[in-house]
């Protein structure tokens, strides 16, 4: 039975669901006179899920039809009884648009199920490209997930038509690929993504933005594996961003995953991210922030106080005389704070009164700054102490008196 | 000393001048008479077309361009109290334009977080607003917002819209941004029928609620987060969140 086009969207939404990635930022493009779409440089969402996800993309594969048998993905061919669709490359490029001119979406986020084989499977995807690039004029914001194993030819056309291109590590180690993603190594997942690279630095242009998943929670790495992956991926600048995808069990017929019951690992990938901001935006180096002792992000701790407390003798910092990349090093302290501080200091020496009128968040930086010297009073210096006070923060008492509480009668004299 | 002046920019820098001229110390300065008792003062200003002028005149001639544009964003902010603090913002930056940087000002620190604010509702609004195709092929969006952002809408969907036609219309405020073939631009409108929706209109917004529900991932579910990040406030003409 043909399927209608509802159906279809809900079946290839929501096999594309998981993918976490779904920014559109990061590219400027100014729009041209007489047609369709822009793109906005700080990205845009348009409506938020359930979930609380940011919605900025039309998110969907071109078909959910797959010749691959990754152990992890719903839409692995041996997963006979799930219902299969496929766009038409027109049917989806009139979508994008439709959607596009009603302000859903900033663009289309495109990837697909390896159907008959990875290089059919591209063209297809071209298609759609051509469709929206050439025939509707859409300026708006692509982004292509590259097939891995697909030709260089087809790669190179896909990179010269989209924003932005990446392709799915997934796993942090060859051996767990091998385990779980028979048809994938790290060398054919990073394959197409340097290509699209060198591609693009050709032309002479800035390269084109990249970017990549991993899944965490589906096998033993630890957070330090995960880490040094992306910091080296960022080092090369072969990425843009590196997305985590705390592993929600969708097959239960694989004894080398975690079962369905179990809940995905939302903290820690929480903390994934806490830590990978610090290393793009706060200049960690992945090695301040795991190591071979705490192998782990804390699940209690975010990293820049977990790393602060381990380097108490940093701190306390003067909120007045140090630089600014010591401000960065502040738990509690993000970059926008650090610039209020850096701007306001200028005009006067600052103490907590003024930081609080800034509306700086004090709540952990309290415990690792001074003020013109002065350290605050409740917390004395020792890591212990502040890190208690940071994970349990003492509750205000509040007193009410009553007719009967004789405590209260006897010392003060009063009911 | 209570000023009221009558809401309107022009009328704000005439206020201004007479601020200067009669050296008056305001304490609070109002859109409109009250209607509760005060015990100070009250001076109501009555607009006067060749004082504004000449603060006007004065005021580009004296602040940077991002300084006197900010003064114009802030008057874009019509839900707010902004006035005695726009008034201290003038007032330091005819002295030293440098001075207006120093957030430790109250007043300044104000200005700037009214004008983020702004900018935060412009942004969330560049997301959030819907459009809707008519039968001619305009874009047709309505909209009910805390700021006067339609002009800065139009602004921004002149980009990505330009080759289309649409009407950006502030509910509230009874205006609208305009572009089509003739017109680029805001207009007042005075009253208005519901337009006549395109045949294909239905099917998209069906087509857009059937992916909203099929991408949210049921066990990561959280409300709570979802009203943070799109408050009820913005749902009004979001069909997404429409019950159906």
């Amino acid at each position: 039975m043909k399927k209608d086009i509802y159906e279809k969207m809900d079946i290839l939404a929501n096999s594309a669901k998981y993918d976490v990635s779904c920014s559109s930022s990061g590219s400027d493009n100014n729009y041209k006179t007489g047609e369709l779409g822009a793109t906005h440089n700080s990205g845009i969402c348009h409506t938020f899920t359930a979930d609380g996800r940011c919605v900025s993309l039309l998110k969907v594969l071109l078909t959910n039809y797959c010749i691959y048998d990754c152990s992890y993905c719903v839409n692995r061919s041996s997963n006979s009884d799930i219902p299969r669709a496929a766009f038409s490359p027109r049917e989806l490029a009139d979508i994008t648009i439709n959607f596009y001119k009603r302000n859903y979406i900033e663009g289309l986020f495109l990837s697909s199920g390896i159907i008959s084989s990875e290089d059919h499977t591209m063209v297809m995807i071209l298609r759609t490209l051509k469709i929206l690039r050439h025939e509707y004029k859409f300026n708006g914001y692509i982004h292509v997930k590259l097939i891995p194993g697909s030709s260089n030819e087809l790669t190179e056309q896909i990179v010269n038509l989209a924003n932005r291109v990446s392709s799915n590590i997934e796993l942090p180690s060859d051996k767990s690929l091998k385990l779980l993603a028979p048809n994938k190594t790290k060398k054919s997942v990073l394959q197409p993504l340097k290509f699209a690279r060198d591609v693009s630095m050709e032309k002479g242009k800035k390269p084109i933005g990249m970017s990549t998943q991993l899944i965490v929670g589906a096998t033993p790495e630890s957070d330090k594996d995960i880490l040094k992956l992306s910091s080296a991926l960022y080092d090369k600048a072969l990425l843009k961003r590196v997305y985590y995808s705390a592993y929600i069990p969708v097959n239960d017929n694989n004894k080398n995953l975690p079962s369905t019951i179990t809940k995905p690992p939302l903290v820690r990938e929480h903390r994934l991210y806490q830590a990978d901001w610090l290393l793009r935006f706060y200049d960690f180096s992945y090695d301040e922030i795991v190591n071979d002792d705490n192998p782990n992000l804390d699940e209690e701790l975010d990293p820049k106080t977990f790393w602060a407390l381990n380097n108490m003798s940093y701190f306390p910092m003067e909120i007045n005389a140090v630089s600014k990349e010591e401000l960065l090093r502040i738990p509690g302290i993000g970059a926008r704070g650090v610039q209020k501080i850096i701007n306001a200091r200028r005009f006067k020496s600052l103490d907590f009164e003024d930081l609080k009128k800034l509306k700086i968040s004090l709540k952990r930086a309290k415990y690792f700054i001074t003020c013109k010297g002065k350290y605050q009073k409740e917390v004395p210096f020792y890591k212990d102490v502040i890190k208690t006070a940071i994970i349990e923060p003492k509750k205000k008492k509040i007193i009410t008196p009553n007719l009967f509480d004789l405590a209260y009668s006897n010392i003060t004299g009063e009911l | 000393m209570i000023l009221v002046y009558d809401k309107s920019f022009e009328g704000f820098l005439t206020l201004v001048f007479k601020v200067y001229y009669e050296k008056l110390k305001p304490i609070r300065i109002l859109k409109e008479m009250p209607n509760e008792l005060f015990l100070d003062d009250f001076i109501v200003i009555e607009n006067n077309e060749e004082h504004s002028q000449k603060v006007l005149d004065a005021l580009k001639k004296k602040f940077s361009k991002d300084n006197f544009q900010r003064i114009l964003n802030i008057f874009m902010c019509d839900s707010k109290d902004f006035e005695l603090d726009l008034l201290n913002y003038i007032i330091i930056g005819f002295k030293n334009q440098k001075e207006l940087a120093n957030i430790n000002n109250s007043s300044l620190f104000n200005i700037l977080n009214i004008e983020k604010e702004l900018f935060r509702h412009i942004h969330k609004m560049e997301g959030f607003l819907r459009f809707e195709e008519l039968d001619d092929g305009t874009l047709y969006a309505k909209m009910q917002t805390k700021f006067n952002v339609a002009f800065f809408l139009g602004k921004h969907f002149f980009k990505r819209l330009n080759n289309q036609k649409y009407i950006i219309h502030d509910i509230n405020r009874k205006i609208a941004f305009i572009k089509n073939d003739n017109f680029l631009g805001i207009q007042n409108i005075a009253s208005y029928e519901e337009p006549k929706l395109s045949e294909d209109e239905e099917k998209f917004k069906k087509l857009w609620s059937q992916f909203f529900q099929s991408v949210s991932i049921e066990s990561r579910k959280n409300d709570r987060c979802q009203k943070n990040q799109v408050p009820l406030l913005y749902r009004t003409y979001m069909s997404e969140f429409y019950k159906r």
